[in-house]
């Protein structure tokens, strides 16, 4: 009998800006479908974060002033956060999450928020937020669809998720979308971001299933309806182009 | 002036045609004569004005039919709330030269609007009934929509009417310089939550501790109380409770304390009449207005809207995810099978991002056996779809139509075919008005109104 896998919802009280509840409700459907046992650990404000403990952590998005609070617990750990990321903790960051991975944000008033400095990564905060569907071409998970809303500039250079094929993506200026470093992925699309892309929900669970040492028959599943929720927005956002 | 001749010969015509003119007019004229709302807005006496989330359409449509008995006024009723809706709405009761033939408007105003036309209206009382989650592609983040809120609210000398039991609009309050009048339900009434929904404001806006919350009526609306700072839910000055079919307000102010009849589904709705009831108490309205307005009420259109199609149906408006639960937790509550059909669009009026269906507590059909078969159309059909699966509901019950003429009549037909009492549609605005045409013509015969049966503990 092997054991459930963990997953970690940080801040669910804070970052839960995009319905980020719809990407942890889709790992774990698609885990309970399969027969393979899971639990969601929720970790509020205030809670200490037990990185060792976890097979997979999400962490969503909030308000500007929600982020700040997370980003100054986070950084209490900031240590930890690194060696989990060098072990190969699987880490999903949506939005501000995405954000709070890079060394800072920075606010329209010119504050810095210091982030987690996992990554090389900064973000700056524009008037002009990007607004809209967005449908990119990734190497490692094929078409993503989903929707973006953000303020924020994001500059690297590690990987990135994807070429932006419509929408705005990292910063709307130099094509790419989202950042995959390690096992680390962050992204500005939500919608939210696992329902309706599959392939991208079930290489997240792969890699936390290697990374618990868990092995399990992980079959496909009947993903049609799925994939035509997926091919209908990639269709419509990407023909105008 | 020209602008309001053209104005209203428009609207002339577009009523002569059977069209609705509740924007376009204001459209034109705002075009035209820019500083029209001030001129018109300087001829009134007074305007009541309706702001928050959810229950702007229903709270003005309640009070209007109450202030009606007493004098004729100016409202927007039909939930055209931005600037040229109002527009609209005043130029509506104003002569060919321009003098406005009503002295009292009532008006629904949308969150972001409000601070823009604040200043236009001698604003005697604000009601703000409770601030939601809503289309965040539109107005940013929640944050914002709080702050459209207060700017329009800093504008305003009048009384500011809001809702106890939500911290948002209980904050909005706490820093107005005018009068603060509050109205909430009975503590008795309170819940312990049973499900894990998302909830906005659980924090302090003080001082940023989490709030806590000793029982929930709907949504993040509760008996809270921050443990860090003075902030809390006070006392209501209007306070609520259900019994039986009727709502019984308690005024805390000169201890008085009447009964009213409820023309209303749904938890959500009886805090709609219960705002009402209490703007209508500070308008100084008489008991018998109240009774007599509550009695002729009509439901506007998709809020609990009942068509005598074959079987009954009933339309619903859903557009965020306190609103869309309050709705799903009466369906819930009739007992009898039903069929669903679910129309989600995503233009510009819907909110382009759709992530908020995942923020509402669609397992609630899941679980729900009474629950037949449900029909997904729209634009977004799949993505409604998706969220069903995975909320766990079978995905053999389920149907995907994005012709929404065709949905319906499928929702219809599976209800037909297993003698099913009941279809409840639910749709994004940009597909309400099309819902209530088709369900007409699919009527028996052309009776609407509100949906009376009463259950709504």
């Amino acid at each position: 009998m092997s054991r459930a896998l963990i997953i970690a919802h940080l801040y669910p009280d804070l970052l839960n800006l995009y319905a980020d509840r719809g990407n942890i409700q889709t790992l774990l459907q698609r885990l309970r479908w399969r027969g393979i046992e899971a639990r969601v650990v929720s970790v509020k404000k205030g809670e200490p974060v037990r990185l060792h403990e976890y097979d997979f952590v999400l962490l969503g998005g909030g308000s500007d002033r929600e982020q700040k609070l997370v980003a100054e617990s986070l950084r209490q750990q900031k240590e930890d956060w690194h060696h989990a990321m060098q072990a190969g903790l699987p880490i999903l960051a949506v939005c501000g999450g995405y954000q709070l991975l890079g060394s800072y944000y920075e606010l329209a008033n010119s504050e810095k928020v210091a982030g987690l400095e996992l990554l090389e990564m900064t973000t700056q905060a524009s008037n002009q937020r990007l607004i809209g569907n967005i449908a990119i071409e990734s190497e490692w998970c094929g078409t993503v669809v989903g929707f973006e809303n953000h303020a924020g500039r994001t500059v690297h250079h590690h990987t990135p998720l994807g070429k932006v094929v419509a929408g705005h993506g990292n910063n709307g200026r130099d094509g790419w979308e989202g950042v995959q470093h390690h096992h680390v992925i962050g992204t500005y699309i939500h919608g939210p971001l696992l329902p309706k892309n599959p392939k991208l929900a079930d290489l997240l669970l792969l890699s936390a299933l290697e990374y618990a040492n868990m092995t399990v028959d992980f079959y496909d599943l009947d993903d049609e309806l799925e994939w035509s929720a997926h091919h209908s927005e990639w269709s419509r956002w990407t023909k105008v182009k | 002036m020209i602008g309001l001749w053209i104005a209203k010969c428009i609207s002339f015509i577009l009523r002569w045609m059977g069209k609705s003119a509740t924007s376009f007019p204001g459209k034109i004229a705002l075009r035209l004569s820019p500083h029209l709302l001030d001129k018109l807005g300087s001829q009134l006496s007074r305007a009541i004005v309706i702001t928050g989330t959810n229950g702007k359409t229903t709270t003005t449509r309640l009070l209007a039919s109450m202030l009606k008995q007493e004098e004729p006024i100016a409202t927007n009723a039909e939930g055209a709330n931005l600037k040229q809706g109002i527009l609209s709405a005043l130029m509506e009761k104003t002569s060919w030269r321009g003098r406005l033939l009503v002295t009292t408007a009532l008006l629904e105003i949308d969150e972001a609007t409000l601070p823009q036309v604040a200043s236009s209206l001698p604003i005697q009382l604000l009601v703000v009934t409770n601030i939601f989650r809503d289309q965040l592609d539109r107005y940013g983040e929640l944050d914002t929509t709080l702050q459209k809120i207060r700017e329009g609210a800093e504008q305003i000398q009048g009384t500011l009417l809001v809702n106890a039991d939500d911290p948002l609009a209980r904050f909005i309050g706490l820093h107005h310089k005018g009068q603060t009048l509050t109205y909430g339900f009975d503590n008795s009434m309170a819940r312990e939550e049973d499900r894990q929904v998302m909830k906005d404001g659980a924090f302090c806006l003080e001082c940023g501790h989490l709030l806590n919350y000793s029982g929930y009526f709907y949504g993040q609306l509760g008996v809270y109380n921050c443990p860090s700072c003075s902030f809390g839910r006070p006392d209501p000055d209007f306070v609520g409770s259900l019994d039986h079919h009727h709502l019984q307000i308690y005024n805390s102010q000169d201890q008085n304390k009447w009964t009213v009849p409820l023309p209303v589904k749904g938890l959500f709705n009886v805090d709609n009449v219960l705002a009402a009831v209490a703007a209508a108490h500070v308008c100084k309205l008489r008991i018998e207005s109240m009774l007599k307005g509550l009695a002729t009420y009509q439901a506007p259109t998709g809020r609990m809207q009942v068509f005598q199609t074959t079987p009954v149906s009933i339309l619903n408006l859903i557009k965020n995810p306190a609103g869309c639960n309050g709705v799903l937790e009466t369906i819930c509550r009739e007992g009898d099978a039903k069929v669903i059909c679910l129309a989600i669009n995503d233009e510009a009026a819907d909110g382009r991002d759709v992530s908020w269906l995942w923020d509402a507590d669609f397992e609630l059909l899941a679980n729900d056996e009474s629950i037949v078969s449900i029909v997904t159309s729209g634009l977004r059909a799949r993505d409604m779809a998706v969220r069903l699966k995975y909320a766990g509901y079978p995905v053999k019950q389920l149907y995907v139509e994005t012709d929404f003429a065709t949905a319906l009549d499928k929702t219809l037909e599976l209800a037909n075919n297993m003698s099913i009492p009941s279809a409840f549609v639910m749709t994004t605005y940009t597909l309400v008005h099309l819902a209530a045409e088709l369900l007409k013509e699919r009527s028996d015969t052309n009776v609407e109104g509100a949906y009376h049966r009463a259950s709504v503990s």
